[in-house]
């Protein structure tokens, strides 16, 4: 039989059945729709989390001198980047970048009256910082600022142990290129928080100049991109590695340095994944349970078709037509319905405790993408395409005299 | 028409049925010709054989042993597709239970054994399920699901359905057991005057007398075995076979037989006298008149 006239028979059994039909369109929209949501929750915390490691602390971008990272705090003035190489300028003019911000990290001692604890500091451009750590909360006081040097933020952790308030007047110690160490008096002027609790307890933040004068050095460890979306990071990557020579600088993404967010993806991927299979599975199930049902309902027409002169494939390939139908309605119904409550829900907003290593608490929303709808809809088919192929098998093996014998 | 070959030819046929240890011999070697344009009935007891003769005719069953001939084609060791294909060309079915196909409406259901005929136009296929439901009277229904339509009605979509083909033979299995009295007879003579009008060879089985009344051709079976063969001219049924005389095996057998008969020989060479014969019939005048094949 020609395959559209096949199409147009199956069309008609899906239709003309309503009941039938209705029952799978059921079950195939209702694990779409559990899908989506699910997913679609997860991807909103990993999405946020994602958006808050990158705006709060890592960029989109670092670019440091090689192997900065790896072995560069232990020995920080052998992987300077000089202020005046013409690359930042080129990098400051390159597509999608919206802020670069020159940061220099360094260790050492932080003392408030008898208290002295040592600290991890990042030496930064205020205006610019403004800019990249959008989302680095200042608890108390404010954030720094250009025209008051002489000040220092404090991860909360680390004002708790030092004791210190806001005005307090901390003393930092460090060592200088030259081998010899330096003190600096500043004023705390605010307490900040990150996603990351085990680096507030040890941060601190304060601007570059100072932190130059400190270490009595030009230069910085990094500069730090941030990009108008995240979803450039991969181009912008790419065309640096092209334009800038790798001799000098490392290029590096925020996704290698992202090291927590890598490992929560990683885990939740993999609950999503099982998800999706048992929900895969009980599509499968339910459908080839309905499938089977209506082709040992319809017996009787089978072994009438045949004897007509329907060949086996004839069969095969209409039911088969009818799983494909009713797979691709069950999904549009699914991925609409979808929508449709992660509109409402996202709306409503699931308030959701203090995620692991942080202080407070937020609302998540159910994210939907385009790449999760159409993983749903090639789920959806997929499942009851599969799940038609053996009760379209059985009907197109069926013996005709014994399928008529159904009738009676 | 009398000399064409027979449209089906049924030599030596043997079907056995394994229930547990037990083989029920349901058809004993049984041979005979199916002319073409007869009217040809089936007729037994209960659990005689009939409907298992009909399938293997219909090449929707095969025999365990023996040899079908349809439509000059040995249907013995073809695959399920070539069969397939045999039966969308050349043979047609009336059930029953009638077997419309509860989702398509009375056109839809005409027009199925045609749809996957590429050879038929859909012009032509058109035209077809027009003029074969205007055959059996259901014009106005051509849009009607079978669930509205009574027991007669959808047997008359089923008999539009089975000639919208033009196949060379329509088999029906007991095709008014489930219709009243009334109805039967009338759907009987359509059938018969189809077969007038348009020559299309019918076999049916059956145990009602009626079906037998009008017939040109019965074939008898009894548990398995062939009894009877009858071929009618006028009222008068003149018996091939019974059961206390050999039963030709073979058509050289047959041939044998025909000629030691020449009173039989001239009823079947000279077949459309015999249909003129019968030609009293009045429901069957009135579709004669529209032509053949
Ligand atoms: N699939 C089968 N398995 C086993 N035995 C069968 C099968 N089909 C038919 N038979 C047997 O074959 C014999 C002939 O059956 P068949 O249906 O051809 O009879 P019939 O003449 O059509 O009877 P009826 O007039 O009641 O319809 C019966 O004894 C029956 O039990
Ligand atoms: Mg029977």
């Amino acid at each position: 039989m020609p395959y559209p006239t096949t199409a147009a028979l199956a069309f008609r059994n899906v239709t003309r059945n309503a009941r039938r039909s209705a029952i799978a369109l059921i079950a195939v929209g209702f694990g779409i729709v559990a899908m989506l949501l699910a997913a679609g929750f997860i991807d909103d915390i990993l999405h946020g989390m994602r958006e808050e490691t990158i705006e709060t602390h890592l960029g989109h971008v670092q670019i440091t001198r090689p192997h900065y990272l790896e072995a560069g705090l232990a020995a920080p003035f052998d992987y300077l980047l000089p202020d005046n190489w013409p690359e930042r300028q080129l990098l400051e003019k390159t597509n999608r970048v919206v802020v670069v911000s020159p940061r220099l990290t360094f260790n050492g001692l932080i003392s408030l009256g008898d208290t002295t604890v040592s600290f991890l500091a990042d030496g930064v451009e205020p205006d610019k910082e403004k800019n990249l750590a959008k989302q680095l909360k200042i608890v108390a006081g404010q954030n720094l600022s250009e025209t008051e040097p002489k000040t220092v933020i404090l991860g909360q952790g680390l004002a708790t142990s030092l004791g210190a308030k806001l005005g307090d007047k901390v003393v930092l110690v460090a060592n200088t290129q030259k081998g010899g160490v330096n003190a600096v008096e500043v004023t705390v002027r605010g307490t900040f928080s990150t996603v990351t609790k085990a680096y507030d307890d040890v941060a601190l933040r304060l601007p570059l100049k100072t932190a130059q004068q400190l270490l009595r050095v030009q230069g910085t460890h990094r500069w730090v991109v941030l990009l108008d979306r995240t979803e450039s990071t991969a181009a912008v990557v790419a065309a640096l590695r092209q334009q800038f020579d790798s001799k000098k600088f490392d290029i590096v993404p925020w996704s290698q340095l992202a090291d927590f967010y890598n490992k929560t993806v990683t885990l939740f991927s993999r609950q999503v994944t099982v998800m999706k299979l048992i929900i895969a599975a009980i599509i499968v199930l339910s459908i080839s349970n309905t499938m089977m049902m209506s082709v040992m309902e319809r017996t009787g027409d089978v072994g009438t078709a045949m004897a007509l002169g329907n060949s086996r494939r004839d069969m095969l390939s209409l039911f088969l037509s009818e799983g494909l139908m009713l797979g691709i309605a069950g999904a549009l119904l699914g991925v609409i319905l979808g929508w449709a409550f992660a509109a409402v829900i996202s709306f409503i907003g699931i308030p959701m405790p203090p995620p692991p290593g942080a202080t407070e608490g937020f609302t998540a929303k159910i994210r939907l993408t385009p790449g999760l709808t159409s993983q749903a809809l090639v789920l959806a088919i997929l499942t009851t395409l599969i799940a038609s192929v053996y009760p379209a098998w059985k009907a197109s093996r069926m013996i005709i005299v014994d399928a008529l014998r159904h009738n009676r | 028409m009398a000399t064409r070959a027979p449209v089906v030819q049924v030599e030596h046929i043997c079907k056995d049925y394994k229930l547990g240890e037990e083989t029920v011999h349901a058809l004993k070697d049984i041979s005979f010709n199916i002319d073409d344009g007869v009217f040809l009935a089936i007729a037994g007891p209960s659990g005689s054989g009939k409907s298992t003769m009909l399938n293997m005719i219909g090449c929707i069953d095969t025999p365990t042993s023996g040899k079908i001939v349809v439509d000059g084609t040995d249907v013995s060791g073809k695959t399920p597709d070539e069969l397939a294909d045999l039966r969308s060309r050349t043979i047609s079915f009336v059930f029953q239970t009638f077997n419309l196909f509860p989702v398509l409406s009375a056109e839809e259901n005409v027009e199925y054994p045609m749809l996957r005929r590429t050879d038929i136009s859909k012009s032509e296929r058109k035209e077809r399920v027009s003029f074969f439901l205007n055959t059996v009277g259901l014009a106005k229904y051509a849009g009607h699901r079978p669930n509205q339509l009574s027991g007669g009605q959808r047997q008359r979509v089923a008999i539009a359905r089975a000639l919208a083909t033009r196949p060379r033979i329509v088999l029906a299995d007991e095709p008014t057991a489930n219709l009243d009295y009334k109805t039967g007879e009338s759907i009987l003579s359509m059938m018969k005057a189809i077969n007038r009008a348009f020559e299309t060879t019918f076999v049916f089985s059956t145990h009602d007398q009626r079906v037998m009344g009008m017939a040109d051709r019965l074939v008898r079976i009894e548990d398995g075995e062939l009894t009877t063969l009858g071929v009618r001219a006028g009222n008068v049924w003149k018996y091939v076979k019974e059961k206390d005389v050999p039963i030709p095996t073979s058509d050289a057998e047959m041939q044998q037989l025909l000629k030691e008969d020449p009173e039989l020989r001239r009823m079947i060479m000279e077949d459309p006298e015999l249909r003129r014969a019968l030609l009293d019939d009045q429901s069957v005048a009135g579709v004669a008149g529209k032509g053949g094949r």
